[in-house]
C-alpha cells in the first residue's frame, strides 16, 4: 500500500492504492487548496480505512460470515458438538485464534501440549461463534463477546455491552474430551452437559468408585450388572448425568455432592430419567417419592457413535407439561459447515 | 495443648496470579497458647479469596512426589511431561472424572479420606500434598 502525492501541482492531489489481494482498489481524494496539516490528517485517515476494507475483505473472501440461527424454543436444547480430528486446516484455526479474548489466549498457552491447546481453542470458537450466531435481530462480532462467572464459577454471557439487546436470555454449557467437545444452548432455563467417551476405561474398580462416590441406589444398580463391561458403560452413563446436573444446578460441586442424588431412568420412556434427592431418613417408599420432585428433564444421547452425552435443563413443569426435553443435535466446523444429526441418526439412550 | 513447628519453610514464588501463599524464609515455631485446636496449617485452596493470607508449611518433597506419580500414572503421562508441585491438574488435560479418581488414588495411598468439596478445590499438585498431610496430622494427632 502506497501513499502517493502527485509532484507539483497547485491542486494537491492525493492518492492511495491499496493492493488486496489479486484486486486492486485505488482511493483518490482530491483535495485542493487545503493546508498541509489537513492533508497529512486525511491522507492518514485514507489509509486507515484502506487498511481496514483491505482486511475486510480479504476476512470475507476466505470465510464467509457466520450464518444466523433460530432460537431453540422452550423446553428445547440445542446440542452443537466439534470433532478436533476435522479441523486441521492451519489457516482456520489462526482465524479461530483471532476470535478470543487475551486471557483465553493466555489460559490456552498454559496448557501443556499441542493436543490440550488445539481442544481449547475449539472449545472457546465454539462457544463464542454458537452464541453469536443466535443474535438473529443484531449481527454480533463473535470477537466482542464478553463472559463472566456467577457467583459459584459457571461461565455465563456477560450482555452488559449490548444496548439494545432485545433477545431472550441464552444460557450455556460447554463439555470437553480429547475426541469431541459439545455446547448446550437453552432459552430461559439453566443447562449443563457433560460428554464422556464410550470406551473410557475408569482405573478403579467401578463399583468400589460407585461406593465412594455415587448413591446408594446407584451402588445397589450398577452391583446388579453381572457383566463388567455393561457395568462400566452404564457407570460413565450415570457419571455423565449426574455431571451434568451439577453443572445445571451452577452452584458447585458442594451443592449437590453426587451421593445425596439419585438419577435413575424413568420406567417405560427411551431415554428420560428421575432425579431423586437421597435421604439418610427415608425409609418409607412414599417418601422416596416426594424427594422425586422433577424439577429437571435430562436426555442422555449417543454421539457420533463414539461419545455418552448427558443434557440437564431445569423444568417448568407448567408450560412443559412433563413432556420430553427436544434435543436438536449438530455437528459444526465454525465458519465452514453444520450439519444436522437427524433423531433417527441419534440413539436415545435407554 | 499441642505446638506445630515448619522447620523448613521456604519462599515459594507465586504459581500463578491468582494463588496467593506466603512464606517465611527463617525457620520459625508457631504456638498456639494451649488452645486445643492444634490444627494450624491452614492454606488457600480457592483462587477467589482476597484478604486472607496464608502461612502454609510447604509439604514435604516426599508427599508430593508421592502425588506427582499417582498423577501421572492416572492420566497416563509419559516420561517426558513434568509435573512439578505447582503444576495444575488443568494444564494437564484432567477433567472432573480425572481428578475424582486422583483423589481416590491418594485417599488409597495415604489412607485418609477426603471430603468431596475439598477434593475437587484441589487444583495443583502442592494443593493435594498439603490436603493430605493435613489430613494424615489429623489422623495420627
Amino acid at each position: 500500500m502506497t501513499l502517493v502525492s502527485f509532484p507539483p501541482s497547485p491542486a494537491r492531489h492525493f492518492a492511495v492504492v491499496v493492493q488486496v489481494n489479486y484486486l486492486s482498489l485505488s482511493v483518490v481524494d482530491l483535495v485542493a487548496a487545503v493546508p498541509l496539516e489537513k492533508k497529512k490528517r486525511l491522507s492518514l485517515e485514507l489509509m486507515r480505512i484502506s487498511v481496514m476494507s483491505q482486511l475486510q475483505r480479504s476476512f470475507s473472501m476466505e470465510f464467509p460470515s457466520l450464518v444466523s440461527l433460530k432460537l431453540p424454543s422452550p423446553m428445547e436444547t440445542h446440542l452443537w458438538y466439534i470433532r478436533p480430528d476435522e479441523v486441521k486446516s492451519p489457516s482456520l484455526l489462526k482465524h479461530y485464534s483471532q476470535l478470543l479474548s487475551p486471557s483465553e489466549k493466555d489460559q490456552v498457552s498454559q496448557l501443556r501440549g499441542d493436543a490440550l491447546k488445539k481442544n481449547a481453542l475449539l472449545a472457546r470458537t465454539l462457544v463464542r461463534t454458537t452464541i453469536a450466531r443466535y443474535q438473529t435481530n443484531n449481527a454480533v462480532d463473535p470477537r466482542s463477546l464478553m463472559f463472566k462467572k456467577n457467583t459459584y464459577g459457571k461461565p455465563e454471557v456477560d450482555w452488559q455491552n449490548y444496548k439494545n439487546y432485545n433477545n431472550p436470555p441464552l444460557h450455556f454449557n460447554i463439555s470437553h474430551t480429547d475426541s469431541l467437545i459439545a455446547c448446550g444452548v437453552t432459552v430461559h432455563v439453566p443447562v449443563g452437559i457433560d460428554v464422556e467417551d464410550k470406551e473410557r476405561k475408569i482405573k478403579h474398580d467401578v463399583l468400589a468408585f460407585a461406593e465412594r462416590f455415587y448413591s446408594a441406589d446407584e451402588v445397589q444398580f450398577l452391583s446388579t450388572i453381572p457383566d463388567p463391561e455393561v457395568q462400566r458403560k452404564e457407570f460413565i452413563k450415570l457419571w455423565t448425568l449426574k455431571e451434568a446436573y451439577v453443572k445445571a444446578l451452577g452452584k458447585g460441586f458442594s451443592a449437590a455432592p453426587f451421593n445425596t442424588f439419585t438419577i435413575q431412568s424413568k420406567a417405560g420412556t427411551k431415554g428420560e430419567y428421575n432425579l431423586c434427592k437421597t435421604s439418610e431418613m427415608t425409609t418409607s417408599s412414599l417418601e422416596k417419592t416426594n424427594n422425586c420432585n422433577g424439577g429437571w428433564k435430562f436426555s442422555l444421547l449417543e454421539l457420533a457413535d463414539s461419545h455418552y452425552a448427558a443434557i440437564c435443563i431445569e423444568d417448568d413443569q407448567a408450560s412443559s407439561g412433563g413432556a420430553p426435553m427436544r434435543v436438536i443435535v449438530r455437528k459444526t466446523i465454525p465458519f465452514v459447515e453444520d450439519e444436522l444429526i437427524s433423531e433417527s441418526k441419534l440413539l436415545k439412550v435407554v | 495443648m499441642a505446638t506445630s513447628f515448619c522447620s523448613s519453610i521456604s519462599m515459594q514464588a507465586p504459581i500463578s496470579a491468582t494463588t496467593r501463599r506466603f512464606s517465611l524464609q527463617k525457620p520459625v515455631s508457631i504456638f498456639n497458647n494451649g488452645k486445643t485446636n492444634n490444627h494450624l496449617s491452614f492454606s488457600l485452596h480457592r483462587r477467589s479469596m482476597p484478604a486472607r493470607h496464608a502461612i502454609s508449611c510447604a509439604a514435604k518433597q516426599e508427599t508430593v512426589e508421592k502425588v506427582s506419580e499417582i498423577v501421572k500414572k492416572q492420566l497416563s503421562l509419559t516420561d517426558d511431561q513434568v509435573v512439578t508441585a505447582g503444576t495444575k491438574f488443568t494444564e494437564l488435560g484432567a477433567d472432573s472424572l480425572d481428578t475424582v479418581e486422583i483423589v481416590m488414588g491418594l485417599e488409597e495411598e495415604f489412607g485418609i479420606t477426603m471430603a468431596e468439596e475439598r477434593a475437587k478445590e484441589i487444583a495443583t499438585v502442592q494443593q493435594a500434598a498439603e490436603l493430605i498431610e493435613e489430613l494424615v496430622q489429623e489422623k495420627t494427632a
